[in-house]
């Protein structure tokens, strides 16, 4: 079942595309990953020595915390995301991007929420929900930010000269449109709410913040790359059909199973269960589909970085996944929730997975987009096996540390500080593994400014 | 049949939507209208906020107190849920008293809701008088002079504005409270 070549094997007729929004995207992503980064560290070695920088109420935990996961989700990977879009969707419609002003418009206004993000968050302005930290005026503007980049998709999309929309623009439209709800839901419809309600609808907002938004953009994202640069068929285009609509029916329902155990109703507690294990057919149905794609071509893996990319963030997303409906399990749940292993379930979500296609995305689109070459594909190599052995450890250090430390919580004799203790090791791994991660953003940063700055050289050699 | 999806826009949005909206109604508008114990308070449960406005310095010591905890991120590492497990309410406990768990009635009025989602330091939903204020107040200024091996941060900002230090106590010694389940005598104040 390979009938479903992606469309963009034809001639574009007339599409030359610009991509300048698609790169300032990528860019500004780029930046601001190496500043969470960086305070990720900073707060990753905080829990190494308490008192560093802990003096100062801004710099303290507790500040740079929402810094640097909302710096990571909205900073880097929702702008990189957006960025890939930009560059893809035209490439699959055969058009233009709608409009490149508006979408420059929308970077610098993405810019704006950043900064403003920073401030107020490192100044206390907390609205105190998870994911939802950020102040009503910048809602306002992340609201407005959304409605301008997905207007310009959608027009994309209706001036098509191709028919047929490949998979990839299925999920990037799906997460434009549940992206609008659920955001609205986790951040003003939730404000008029109080204690179990509003915890409700704030897990419904976290956990579909990453399956509605993450999870659709990141996975369209993979669906063109793969392909792409492996330069193959698309295995199965009913798979990717299955897959697509059991996600967009089964995941809007699995948020309570970040209260398991908690003050929520057991129904509901039973019912986020039974969706959450039904999560494995969308995700096994979709690695299935990557996996088939790339047979007879896994020579590739030696030295097609984007491919590597892909591929590694293939596995992180059915390992994350594969987490994800296990300690759905009251059982399991017993033992791992709000223990560190949650923590690196999360991290191989966003940071395994979804960064990887987005990583991989940049280092094929960039040079083309440019009509360059990649600076340094020894670099970006290099950023590979750093992201891949940096996370790993990290990964797997929290995994043992949290589902140790979380069987030590259900002897009560172990007094809590103790349990505190014996995870630092771990922590430290992790903090080791972390580094070697942010020196791999710096490699990518910085080779992606180098083929930049080298573009026009480059291309008359 | 599926393949009008990827041919028809239209049609596409609605089914895109249709889906989600199955999920997204039965599991956020209709749980509260369902399950009324979510809006109920638990009898002789304060409503700070509405004691506050209404001039009880109390309850408005609390208020501030409780904006400190949500403007610090202790929420970050400190969950406020006693769980249906065992060892939670062990834990959660007083000397030898096992503490009930936390129901929907007791988080009636919390805005924003603080059950949190990580603990890197215990669970403070059954923490209000455990420890007296001189505890606190030494516990803010240098956490590891208590709890050798803590990883909390000094908060000594907090702890040198009496205003700010009173609020943050009183809001921690009230948590965890609307339940009555120590026994009369073990309960410092």
């Amino acid at each position: 079942m390979s009938e479903a070549v992606m469309s963009t094997s034809g001639p574009p007729a007339a599409a030359e595309h610009e991509d300048r929004s698609s790169f300032a995207f990528i860019a500004i992503g780029a930046l601001f990953f190496v500043v969470s980064g960086l305070v990720a560290l900073i707060i990753a070695g905080k829990l190494q020595f308490p008192t560093l920088m802990g003096s100062v109420s801004w710099l303290t935990y507790g500040r740079m915390r929402p810094v640097h996961v909302n710096g990571m989700l909205f900073g880097w990977l929702l702008a990189a995301d957006m960025g890939l879009c930009f560059y893809l969707v035209p490439r699959l419609c055969g058009v233009k991007l709608w409009s490149e002003k508006l979408g420059m418009a929308t970077m610098w206004l993405w810019v704006v929420i950043v900064l403003g993000a920073v401030v107020t968050l490192l100044g206390g302005m907390n609205q105190g929900l998870e994911y939802a930290e950020l102040p009503f005026v910048l809602d306002v503007l992340v609201t407005i930010a959304w409605v301008a980049f997905g207007l310009n998709i959608f027009m994309t999309v209706f001036t098509r000269k191709y028919q047929q929309m490949y998979v990839s623009v299925w999920y990037i439209m799906g997460a434009i449109l549940w992206t609008a709800f659920v955001y609205i839901t986790g951040n003003f419809a939730v404000m008029g709410t109080a204690g179990t309600s509003q915890a409700n609808l704030n897990w419904f907002y976290v956990h579909n913040a990453v399956g509605l938004i993450f999870t659709p953009l990141g996975l369209g994202i993979a669906y063109y790359y793969i392909p792409k640069a492996a330069e193959t068929p698309l295995y199965s285009h009913r798979l990717s059909m299955i897959g697509f609509w059991s996600l967009a029916f089964v995941y809007v329902w699995t948020g309570a199973h970040h209260m398991l155990h908690g003050p929520i109703s057991q129904w509901l507690q039973t019912v986020a269960i039974l969706f959450s294990v039904m999560l494995m057919i969308p995700v096994w149905t979709l690695v299935w589909n990557f996996l088939a794609t790339m047979k007879g071509q896994w020579h590739q893996l030696r030295d097609n970085v984007p491919i590597k990319f892909m591929m590694a963030g293939t596995v992180f997303y059915l390992l994350t996944c594969f987490q994800g409906p296990m300690h759905s399990l009251r059982t399991v749940n017993a033992i791992v929730s709000k223990t560190d292993w949650i923590v690196g379930h999360a991290h191989m979500a966003v940071l395994g997975a979804f960064s990887f296609f987005a990583v991989g995305g940049a280092y094929y689109s960039i040079p083309r987009m440019l009509k360059t070459k990649l600076h340094s594909e020894k670099l970006a190599n290099a950023s590979f096996w750093l992201w891949l052995i940096g996370g790993l450890s990290f990964f797997v250090s929290l995994w043992i540390g949290g589902f140790l430390q979380g069987l030590q919580w259900n002897d009560p004799t172990i007094p809590f500080i103790d349990t505190v203790k014996f995870i630092q090791p771990y922590w430290a791994v992790r903090l080791i593994g972390g580094t070697l991660m942010f020196v791999g953003i710096l490699f990518f940063a910085w080779n992606m400014l180098a083929t930049y700055v080298n573009r026009s050289h480059a291309a008359a050699e | 049949m599926w393949s009008k999806f990827d041919r028809n826009g239209g049609l596409f949005i609605a089914a895109a939507l249709g889906f989600f909206f199955i999920g997204g109604l039965i599991t956020t508008v209709e749980p509260p209208l369902l399950d009324k114990s979510w809006a109920t308070p638990l009898a002789g449960l304060k409503d700070y906020a509405t004691l506050a406005k209404s001039g009880d310095t109390g309850a408005q010591q609390i208020m501030q107190g409780r904006s400190i905890y949500v403007r610090e991120g202790c929420w970050y590492c400190h969950t406020q849920q006693t769980r249906t497990i065992e060892a939670d309410t062990i834990r959660s406990g007083w000397r030898d008293v096992r503490s009930p768990v936390s129901t929907p009635d007791e988080f009636v009025y919390d805005k924003p809701h603080m059950f949190g989602t990580r603990r890197v330091g215990p669970d403070l939903s059954r923490v209000g008088g455990k420890y007296d204020r001189q505890w606190h107040v030494t516990h803010f200024r240098d956490p590891r002079s208590l709890v050798p091996g803590s990883v909390m941060p000094p908060f000594p900002w907090i702890v040198n504005d009496p205003q700010e230090l009173d609020a943050l106590i009183a809001y921690v010694q009230s948590l965890g409270r609307a339940k009555e389940w120590r026994p009369a005598h073990d309960y410092e104040q």
